[in-house]
């Protein structure tokens, strides 16, 4: 019977290395994509900057075509939300806390009276939506590890041509932002209609007096210009997402390999006096049975 | 002192930027060139080559579409002209015989949707697009 016991808790220990093999080498694989994924988020700014100012500055020139573009609806009878995730799980927190947020979002839309299209990046956003039985419009996936300028165009496609149809008033987006190394935080930004770019204040360039020449005239200019900025903000919202999700999952392997690690230790622990127990338990039956023989003569 | 810096950036990567003396590009209205001093602008900028004048010398790009905006940068004197480009690449960096197979591909399936009764509208407008990237590629990188 001890000797059982003991088998048992070999393999069990073999097992809880193995995975802890397992984890251990998503945590570097994780810890290897954080810098490139931060390297494109700033290889990006330039032109995520770039162009909130010329969105600024041609909303500056022309008020009244802006207003069109940028102001609310007074009433939003649909709104698309954009639910940015993971295609992966074993991440921590991080598309749970995100979808969570997202399918707040909706829910509230909805009470509002408003109609819902959701559209998901991410195959773990499209398969918790149809779990949950809200219709999943379109779902994009395998691209959000590494997500290309390209991929982008395409999902940015689909939503701008929705809008500009009128069949949308209102584009949301809810995705992860990279605040730091140890803060992201879901955010829900809205795309369309174009919230006014707030530059920070060094940047602020001299220029933003309206009297700036437009080529083409301004509203042409805004009317072409709005698909773009939103190709921008969900290329920057990919790119954050990607560094987010590398950073959570890197830190959810970290714990996993840890945990692994001492269970590991608890584990050869009891199986050692397992092993203890058995040997004494043969040595007392040896004793026992050399007693007995002894007596007898 | 008046002086120009252009900035030629695209979503993945900033192209290139420092100082120069004239940006010459094609918008939707025609071609024009920009000066240090230039008064403040913002523009399209249609599929062609943006050339940038330095001390050292003329440097290309063959921008697809884009945007650009003109208006004084952080010095004194100092005019900030700056180019976003969607896809944008630096003639010298142009893989010839890539553009030339993408252009082949792109006419192949051009054809092939002209021939067909009702040519699905997005795959013909993404072909033609392609066609027009490689063709631009391809006469950037001639001269």
């Amino acid at each position: 019977m001890a000797g059982g016991q003991e088998r048992v808790l070999r393999r069990r220990i073999k097992s809880v290395q193995s995975t802890r093999k397992i984890t251990k080498a998503m945590e570097l694989i994780a810890a290897a994509q954080i810098p490139r994924s931060l390297a494109r988020i700033l290889a990006n700014r330039p032109y995520r900057l770039g162009m909130q100012r010329i969105v600024l500055e041609a909303a500056l020139g022309d008020p009244a075509g802006a207003k069109k573009l940028l102001a609310m609806p007074e009433k939003v009878d649909v709104a698309i939300v954009l639910v940015i995730t993971g295609d992966r799980g074993l991440s921590g927190a991080y598309n749970n806390a995100t979808l969570r947020a997202g399918e707040r979002l909706v829910v509230k839309l909805q009470n509002e009276g408003t109609e819902v299209r959701l559209f998901c990046v991410g195959k773990k956003a499209a398969a918790y939506f149809r779990f949950r039985g809200l219709a999943v419009q379109e779902s994009f996936v395998g691209f959000v590890d590494r997500p290309t300028f390209a991929d982008v165009q395409l999902v940015a496609r689909h939503l701008s041509a929705l809008y500009v149809d009128g069949e949308a008033q209102q584009i949301l987006m809810v995705s992860m932002r990279y605040l730091s190394a140890g803060t992201q935080a879901v955010e829900v930004q809205q795309l369309l209609p174009l919230v006014m770019p707030e530059l920070p204040a060094d940047d602020q360039p001299a220029a933003l007096k309206g009297y700036t020449e437009f080529e083409p005239e301004v509203e042409k200019l805004l009317f072409f210009l709005a698909p773009r900025a939103l190709e921008s903000e969900i290329f920057s919202a990919l790119l954050e997402a990607a560094a987010s999700f590398h950073t959570s999952q890197q830190r959810a392997m970290a714990a996993a390999t840890e945990n692994a690690d001492e269970l590991g230790q608890t584990l050869t622990r009891v199986m050692n006096r397992a092993r203890q127990d058995s040997i004494t338990t043969e040595i007392m039956e040896i004793v026992g049975g050399a007693e007995a023989l002894r007596s007898r003569k | 002192m008046a002086t120009l810096t252009v900035e030629i950036v695209s979503p993945e990567k900033a192209l290139w930027a420092g100082p120069a003396s004239a940006l010459m590009a094609r918008s939707s209205e025609g071609n024009f060139t920009i000066l240090p001093q230039h008064t403040p602008m913002v523009g399209d900028i249609v599929s062609s080559i943006v050339r940038v004048e330095t001390s050292e010398g003329e440097i290309a790009f063959a921008v697809h579409t884009g945007y650009f905006q003109v208006g004084p940068g952080s010095e004194e004197g100092e005019t900030l002209a700056t180019v976003l480009a969607g896809v944008a690449e630096r003639t010298t960096e142009i893989d010839v015989a890539r553009a030339q197979a993408a252009k082949e591909a792109a006419e192949a399936q051009l054809a092939g949707a002209s021939k067909g009764d009702q040519p699905d509208d997005e795959t013909y407008l993404i072909a033609l697009a392609a066609l027009e990237r490689a063709e631009l590629r391809l006469s950037a990188a001639a001269k």
